[in-house]
């Protein structure tokens, strides 16, 4: 009997072990930096530039541009999808919301820049589609991607670096920004959890027998996962949480 | 100490941890009930923002598709109707009526632009038609959040043992905001 319920309780605590492991809202990908180009649209030196540009607009103004290019999004609507992508990821430190999210379909020919809540003063609707007519879909519609996505960036970081009295040189001063809130929270439960479950499996003899079992199960349930405990934003720190209402303007091109 | 007394005082003390935690799991969730019923007021609250937004913004764009189209009467009257309806309404299901028709007015107008290539053109109207996209969206997106508080609120005080207690502390459901089909669809358009 007594056997049987400490049995149980491993299992369970190994459950809530994947279940942390796994966590995931949505089936978004996870954001590997400040230029998130999953569909591949982007050259490297562009690319490295436009990150570049980011987590100096970050180290100055605390504000998270984010870029995100993906191959198609199955029919959602750009607005929403971009809007969800944005909460889930949590751009910008929460309360402030100071993020801005610049979203591109390829396949639907959609773009969008989706604003926090704390840079709605700052760039209104208005002015972001009228950055979208003059600076992006020139020459996305020659398929440029390239030149459309980093000035769509530079316009928008030039907004807010202006708007902070700050200006932009191109080339961040330190590396890293302290990592958000959220992330911290989740990774101290995790270990917290791994501790006892630890010390349960290898302390107990009917532990050790499980081993094996729980092993597999981690192993499958990490496969979902696709990562497990991998960095959240690659070492950009614009991720804490932030959350946008919904502003900002969409363009076909 | 006596057997009897002994009995008694274990007896006591076992009616105390009984009312203890009968107290405590009224407490957990009344004090439930008050946390999520606040969600459903904040998230309320932002809603009525962005109605707020897109009642102010009204006048201004009307007035710039009135330069270009002064004939098409009926739509701008229908726009004001629709927009002094929703300054009127009071409760929250009028508001979300009122508010709905609006919308209807407003996809009218914006459909009955399409006829004029000289307004779709004109910056001041590309810039006030950008501000109302987004004001519809943040709408969407504020509804979005306040659909989703108010179903939370509604299934916590609906749940067996937790309805007794929202009954007796007069809790009752949350009012969803919902979009009416005709709404969602394209206007029509008399030619």
């Amino acid at each position: 009997m007594k056997t049987r319920i400490g049995t149980l309780l491993i299992a369970v605590m190994a459950a809530c072990l994947i279940a942390t492991c796994v966590y995931g809202r949505d089936d978004f990908p996870r954001p590997v930096g400040a230029v998130n180009d999953f569909a591949g649209v982007l050259s490297p030196r562009v690319a490295r530039s436009m990150e570049s540009l980011a987590r100096e607009v970050l180290e100055k103004t605390r504000t998270s541009v984010v870029v995100v290019t993906l191959k198609e999004i199955g029919g959602d609507d750009p607005g929403d999808y971009a809007n969800r992508l944005y909460e889930a990821w949590g751009i910008g430190v929460k309360g402030e919301d100071k993020g801005v999210l610049i979203f591109l379909a390829v396949q639907e020919r959609r773009i969008r820049i989706e604003t926090g809540y704390g840079v709605e003063g700052i760039l209104p609707d208005g002015l972001v589609g009228d950055i979208l007519d003059r600076n992006v879909i020139p020459y996305l519609k020659k398929g440029d991607y390239d030149s459309g996505l980093s000035s769509a960036m530079v316009a928008v970081s030039s907004v807010i670096a202006k708007d902070a009295g700050v200006s932009l040189t191109g080339a961040p001063q330190t590396r890293r920004q302290p990592a958000s809130q959220q992330k911290k929270g989740s990774s101290l439960f995790s270990l917290i959890m791994l501790f006892i479950v630890m010390s349960l499996l290898l302390g107990t003899r009917q532990g050790r027998r499980m081993l094996p079992f729980i092993l597999l199960m981690l192993l499958m349930g990490g496969r979902r996962g696709g990562g497990g405990f991998g960095g959240f934003g690659g070492g950009f720190g614009g991720f804490g949480g932030g959350m946008s209402g919904g502003g900002g303007a969409g363009r076909g091109f | 100490m006596t057997k009897g007394k002994r009995n008694l005082l274990i007896a006591v003390g076992v009616i105390v941890l009984v009312l203890l935690m009968f107290y405590s799991g009224i407490k957990g969730t009344y004090n439930s009930f008050v946390a999520l019923d606040e969600g459903v007021k904040a998230s309320w609250a932002q809603v009525e923002n962005q109605l707020q937004r897109r009642y102010d913004l009204i006048p201004n764009l009307v007035e710039t598709v009135k330069g270009f189209a002064a004939q098409e009467k009926e739509v701008f009257i229908g726009v004001t109707e629709a927009r002094s309806k929703v300054g009127g309404a009071k409760s929250i299901p009028d508001k979300i009526a009122a508010n709905n028709q609006l919308t209807g007015a407003l996809s009218r107008l914006l459909v009955t632009v399409e006829r004029y290539p000289d307004i779709k053109s004109n910056q001041n109207f590309i810039r006030l038609q950008d501000e109302l996209a987004g004001t519809e969206n943040r709408i969407a997106v504020e509804r979005r959040r306040y659909n989703e508080s108010v179903r939370g609120y509604n299934v916590r005080i609906r749940v067996f043992p937790a309805n007794v207690l929202a009954g007796m502390f007069g809790f009752t459901k949350a009012e969803f905001f919902e979009v009416p089909e005709s709404a969602q669809a394209a206007p029509e358009v008399k030619f």
